[in-house]
């Protein structure tokens, strides 16, 4: 554990308990020309100011024209707004509580059946499948010939999508790798979705983009946000909360006997500290009004940093650096601060991340003979600017 | 300042004295109304800040907004005066408002 002082707090002593700073110091970059917000409030008040669009390299070179071919993530406004709404059921706690629950449960007896079994495992292998299981149900992937496959498939496309490099002869590797990806995981996965769905619709984005005749582009690019935004980000955290729990006694304690709400909320402080999503990017089509850095120029573009928002003193009170799960209620602020973003993009699935992190946990930890063998390395991919936590290795007794 | 009377599911009550130009929600969470529990911080995306407008306020508080009707919608609640207090701004027509709290959020 990293026990530093943290700069800014010397009055407090406070520790600095983050992991992932260190790496995200060294690599973060925001989009050239974009202004850094690092105020809570000021990045509240533009990720929730309707004047704003979703910016950043990817977001900007999107064809609007053709929004039945594009995920909502880089839609705005009504259109936006239309497309969350058909499926903002499928995030809704009770949901979470009456279906997704299930599956989580479901997967996690897989995964400790295969941990109790093998003795040792990779933990971010064990994070995926529960990561992919779970957003495979949301999304509808549901007549792969397994998950374990879909999940390798899903993976294989989001790494060549992220090893991307730059150059003409990369560029046409990469096309060709990436191709034959999609093409396997269209063929195996999504095609056979939809076919089941055709002939009998269920309450999921599948079935959804049925109804409303979505292009095949369309259904993949959808499919392949809700895989980097849903499972990419959740393995990680699960990783990185593992980590924290493995090498605090103490706060483990209180987790395994702590209530559920207590449970979220050590959880929710691990990931205000430890945010996968580092920076959002937003640009103003028309003046921004507000107080305290929210002010936008017409046209301006903006860089909200979530790392110095979730620690900006204001919201946070003294060593914000410091891991204190009781933080957020003393302070009367939603647990993960920014974590989930804010405003009309905010995460749908944070209520079902948050889920399936204290399931897969509250299992884990309960293992006889539980205990880390090995240590992740804190790596960063620069693609999604956000830390991956690779060779973590988790052991327990055989059954 | 005005103030607000929360009613929990056990008859229990809570006053509280609102600001003006916040929404019913923050008011509630920063006065500690734990029916309340907003885990979207506002954005009208978790459904888990509805409360149920008494009969005589409902032409004041207006009815469910368009941003409200998916999560109202998944949440089941089915109460004629449900609102999500997130998109339910204080002014100064509100004093004395009386709303209830469901059972639960999820
Ligand atoms: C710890 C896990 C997660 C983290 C840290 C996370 C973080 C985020 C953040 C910061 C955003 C906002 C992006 C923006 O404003 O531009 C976002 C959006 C999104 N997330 Fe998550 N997320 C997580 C898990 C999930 C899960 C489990 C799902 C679905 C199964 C999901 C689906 C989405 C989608 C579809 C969006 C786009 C929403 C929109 O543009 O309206 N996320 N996520």
């Amino acid at each position: 554990m990293s026990t530093a002082p943290a700069t800014g707090c010397p009055v407090h002593h406070g520790r600095d308990d983050r992991k992932s700073a260190k790496v995200a110091e060294t690599n973060l970059t925001p989009m050239a020309g974009a202004r850094v917000v690092s105020s809570f409030a000021a990045g509240r008040d533009i990720l929730r100011s309707p004047k704003v669009r979703q910016a950043g390299a990817s977001a900007e070179a999107v064809d609007l024209s053709k929004p039945e071919e594009i995920s909502f993530f880089f839609l705005d406004g009504d259109l936006h707004r239309k497309r969350r709404a058909a499926v903002a059921g499928l995030f809704a706690p009770k949901t979470i509580v009456t279906r997704h629950r299930a599956v989580m449960d479901r997967t996690m007896d897989a995964i400790v059946a295969d941990l109790q079994r093998r003795g040792s495992a990779p933990l971010d292998e064990l994070s995926w499948q529960m990561a992919v299981d779970v957003a495979a149900e949301i999304v509808g992937l549901t007549e792969s010939d397994s998950n374990a496959s879909l999940a390798g498939r899903v993976k294989a496309v989001l790494d060549s999508s992220v090893s991307r490099r730059p150059g003409f002869f990369n560029t046409l590797l990469f096309n060709a790798k990436m191709m034959v990806r999609v093409g396997r995981f269209w063929k195996h996965d999504l095609a056979p979705a939809i076919e089941a769905r055709r002939k009998q619709l269920r309450d999921d984005v599948i079935s959804h983009m049925v109804k409303e005749n979505y292009s095949k582009k369309g259904m993949i690019m959808e499919c392949l946000s809700y895989g980097g935004a849903g499972m990419m980000t959740t393995r990680e955290f699960i990783v990185m909360a593992a980590w924290h729990l493995f090498e605090k006694p103490a706060l483990r304690e209180r987790f395994l006997t702590g209530d559920e709400t207590d449970q979220f909320a050590i959880l929710e402080e691990i990931l205000r500290l430890e945010p996968v999503a580092s920076l959002l990017h937003r640009r103003a089509v028309e003046p921004v009004e507000g107080e305290h850095g929210a002010a936008m120029q017409d046209g301006e573009a903006v860089c909200v940093s979530i790392r110095e928002a979730n620690t900006d003193e204001a919201i946070t009170g003294p060593c914000p650096y410091e891991l204190d799960p009781d933080r957020a209620r003393r302070m009367k602020v939603i647990g993960p601060y920014m974590s989930f973003g804010d405003g009309p993009h905010r995460c749908p699935g944070a209520q079902v991340a948050l889920h399936e992190t204290r399931v897969f946990l509250d299992r884990l930890f309960r293992l006889p003979g539980i205990r880390l063998e090995s240590v992740p390395d804190v790596l960063w991919n620069p693609q999604i600017q956000g830390y991956e936590l690779r060779g973590a290795v988790v052991a327990c007794d055989p059954a | 300042m005005v103030m607000v009377r929360f009613i929990a599911i056990d008859g229990s009550e809570q006053t509280i004295d609102a600001t003006c130009g916040m929404s019913l929600m923050e008011n509630a969470v920063a006065n500690g109304v734990e029916a309340i529990e907003a885990i979207c911080g506002g954005n009208a995306y978790c459904g888990t800040c509805r409360v149920h407008v008494d009969p005589v306020w409902r032409k004041v508080t207006g009815p469910v907004t368009e941003i409200e009707e998916p999560m109202i919608e998944a949440s089941g609640d089915s109460d004629p005066g449900v609102r999500l207090s997130c998109q339910i701004p204080v002014t100064t027509d509100l004093e004395g408002l009386v709303v209830r709290t469901p059972e639960s959020q999820s």
